[in-house]
């Protein structure tokens, strides 16, 4: 299929888009060439608009008959050596779990946008609630490692796209976008770089020079994990059988499941240092810590310009990459605060239990849970004046 | 499916369907990991025997199974084949994604009863209505034989499984009928005591563009004719029954309990009850193809002329 195409890349400069189609217009410029969706609320703008502009590229849109099928067919596209993604909401991934279970064991690279709305069952569908974080840990059964990112903003959906789509083919295993009813419907400014700048940071599928081995294993001179390219069905490099079981390097059945588990959750976290990324801002000298992800983030930067105005030495630790979750890197920035403040979408503060686990329980951890509508910054800030007290 | 002999070896073997049939012939303990009187063997016979003799190219005829015991047949069917192990019921999903971001390939799918008619009902009906180009092959021994003999959507009425201890009561789902339905342009019903039939259907089927349904009717010993007798669905005719616990016996009562569509035109509804009718049912070559319209809609969207 032709990509190579001038439809493929916006003009440069500013554009005002809303943060689904920020999100696909992300993944086109990654080099998406299939997209398997079914409609869903609060994500459906992004099949609407993929709908569109993915024929024009010579890319495949399909809607499928549900979620399962569409999951599928997108695993199918990426066998093949099509960039591929799917888009969808609470129920829709707890349908395709099973899916993604099956292609973290596969090793197929495919990028997934959960435009997270409230639960659980239906659910109230329009309002924001990060109730799926677990599932984009967990979904799916089995032990394997996937990767998380948290925009904040239109922005970041389109830049983070681009770099979900080069994690996927990097480690080869599911990437999660982690959207929500909001975040995917806000209208924002986003400054789109031109495409040589965009060119330079896509990793494309191609076959390698050198067809060594077709799926992960550990290097057992150098004790390394190396993740080789993703095989290409329809080409030489293509091993003989894909099995969803575990196998061995070269795809077949293995009589060692431990090693191939260790080697699934191995290939990822001994990567973390690249994987995870986060943000700091007034950590300084900050003696309590905000740590926040995707949409509560905004609320924090003016609370803590708010507190800072009246003493108080606060700042904030953004996580950008949720999971693999950065142990080390939280260890090193809470150990010398007096206590850490987690504003969440959700009641159970997933995160804060993580910081909760890293410290050993030996800083004190404030919650701030909210759901179904976002933190103003005069709620943060009122936790942040109690806890300086 | 018993008998689970050494699947490998050596864990690192070079070209797995040389390594394994050689070495284990050469050895002696190489063992099929079907039953004694499987039909599977006849059918991965086939289709490595089709494959050669057609000379498909490996990489354009992707083989995409589901879960069953068929799923063994990943090991036994021509080793050049690219063959990808897919979850229960999702092969004819897996294989549209495939098929559409590659428009050159021709996936053939692989799936049984239970796994076609059953869990993966949804994306079977919805392949067959888009028209797309591939093969599916269902194999039909009435029976989840994997799991150990639990009643499917195709046992027929009557028999005994291990979910229906007393007897099956359901009404029996008809994949050929489905195929019609929902739009499939190629759909046959064969059986494994066919071979010959069965191999000028699978041509037929590899130059037809669009979806190709092929329901095969295939014998499991071990969990269904072990268990029932041969007069099923002909009590009322005065068979005796017997046990169907061989092979013979099972692809015996095939034969009896298969009837040409074109004799089967003629009978009414209480004469075909627990029949297979088998024969080509539906060939239309000239109905538009989702890939090649897809292709249309791609033109349309680039505002080429």
């Amino acid at each position: 299929m032709d990509i190579e195409n001038s439809k493929r890349f916006l003009p440069e400069g500013k554009h005002l888009m809303m943060g689904n189609i920020a999100m696909s217009e992300g993944a086109i410029a990654a080099g998406l060439k299939f997209f398997g969706g079914y409609p869903i609320t609060p994500s459906t703008e992004v099949i609407e608009h993929l709908a569109v502009r993915l024929p024009q590229i010579g890319g495949v849109c399909m809607q499928m008959e549900d979620e399962l099928a569409s999951i599928n067919a997108v695993i199918g596209a990426s066998l093949v050596g099509a960039k591929a993604m799917t888009a969808t909401s609470g129920p829709g991934i707890s349908l395709m779990t099973e899916t993604i279970s099956m292609a973290a064991n596969l090793e197929v690279p495919f990028v997934f946008c959960d435009v997270q709305r409230n639960g659980p069952g239906t659910g109230f569908v329009t309002e924001p609630h990060h109730n799926d974080i677990g599932l984009m840990r967990f979904a799916g059964n089995g032990e394997f490692q996937v990767i998380t990112l948290a925009p904040m903003s239109c922005q970041e959906l389109y830049d983070l796209t681009i770099t979900a789509f080069n994690f996927a083919e990097t480690y080869r295993c599911p990437v999660f976008i982690m959207s929500d009813a909001y975040l995917g419907h806000i209208h924002e400014v986003v400054n789109i770089p031109s495409k040589e700048e965009i060119l330079k940071k896509v990793i494309d599928r191609e076959i390698p020079d050198e067809i060594t081995k077709k799926f992960s294993y550990k290097d057992d001179n150098t004790g390394k994990y190396i993740i080789p390219k993703p095989p290409i069905m329809g080409t030489d490099y293509c091993p003989t059988m894909f099995l969803s079981q575990p196998h061995s390097s070269e795809g077949l059945p293995t009589p060692k499941p431990q090693l191939f588990t260790e080697m699934m959750i191995k290939k990822i976290t001994s990567n973390i240092d690249k994987i995870s990324l986060t943000e700091s801002y007034k950590l300084e000298d900050a003696e309590l810590i905000i740590i926040a992800y995707g949409l509560p983030v905004r609320a924090s930067y003016r609370a803590v310009d708010l507190a800072r105005k009246e003493g108080i030495k606060v700042g904030i630790f953004r996580l950008i990459t949720i999971w693999p979750f950065p142990d080390e890197k939280v260890k090193e920035t809470v150990k010398d605060a007096k206590a850490v403040i987690v504003p969440e979408l959700n009641y159970t503060g997933v995160i804060a239990e993580q910081v909760e686990r890293v410290t050993h329980l030996s800083t004190p951890v404030v919650r701030i849970p909210n759901v179904c509508e976002i933190h103003h910054p005069n709620d943060i800030l009122k936790i942040i004046k109690e806890v300086a007290k | 499916m018993s008998g689970i002999g050494p699947m490998y070896p050596n864990e690192k073997p070079e070209n797995p369907y040389v390594l394994v049939s050689y070495a284990g012939h050469l050895l002696g303990n190489y063992s099929s990991r079907l039953c004694a009187g499987c039909g599977y063997g006849i059918i991965g016979h086939i289709f490595t025997r089709l494959f050669e003799d057609e000379k498909l190219d490996p990489k354009l005829y992707p083989l995409v199974l589901g879960i069953g015991c068929y799923s063994q047949m990943l090991l036994t069917v021509h080793y050049a084949t690219q063959k990808v192990l897919s979850l229960h019921g999702r092969a004819p999903a897996l294989a549209t994604g495939m098929k559409m971001a590659n428009p050159l390939m021709k996936p053939i799918i692989f799936t049984g009863d239970g796994d076609c008619l059953g869990i993966g009902g949804n994306h079977f009906i919805h392949t067959c209505r888009r028209n797309l180009d591939c093969i599916i092959l269902i194999f039909n021994n009435s029976i989840y034989a994997m799991t150990g003999g639990q009643g499917a959507p195709t046992t027929l009425y009557g028999a005994n499984s291990t979910t229906t201890p007393y007897k099956m009561f359901e009404n029996r789902s008809d994949g050929v009928k489905l195929a019609l339905a929902a739009g499939a342009t190629y759909v046959a019903r064969t059986t494994v005591a066919h071979p010959r039939t069965f191999m000028k259907y699978f041509r037929k089927a590899l130059k037809h563009k669009g979806t190709s349904v092929i329901e095969l009717i295939t014998p499991c010993v071990t969990y269904f004719g072990r268990k029932n007798l041969n007069n099923l669905g002909a009590e009322h005719l005065g068979i005796k029954g017997e046990k169907m616990d061989t092979a013979g016996k099972m692809i015996d009562w095939i034969k009896r309990n298969s009837i040409r569509v074109n004799k089967a035109k003629f009978m009414n509804e209480e004469e075909l009850f627990n029949k297979y009718v088998i024969g080509e049912f539906r060939y239309e070559p000239n109905k538009p193809e989702y890939s090649e319209e897809y292709a249309k809609i791609q033109k349309i969207a680039r505002g080429d002329k």
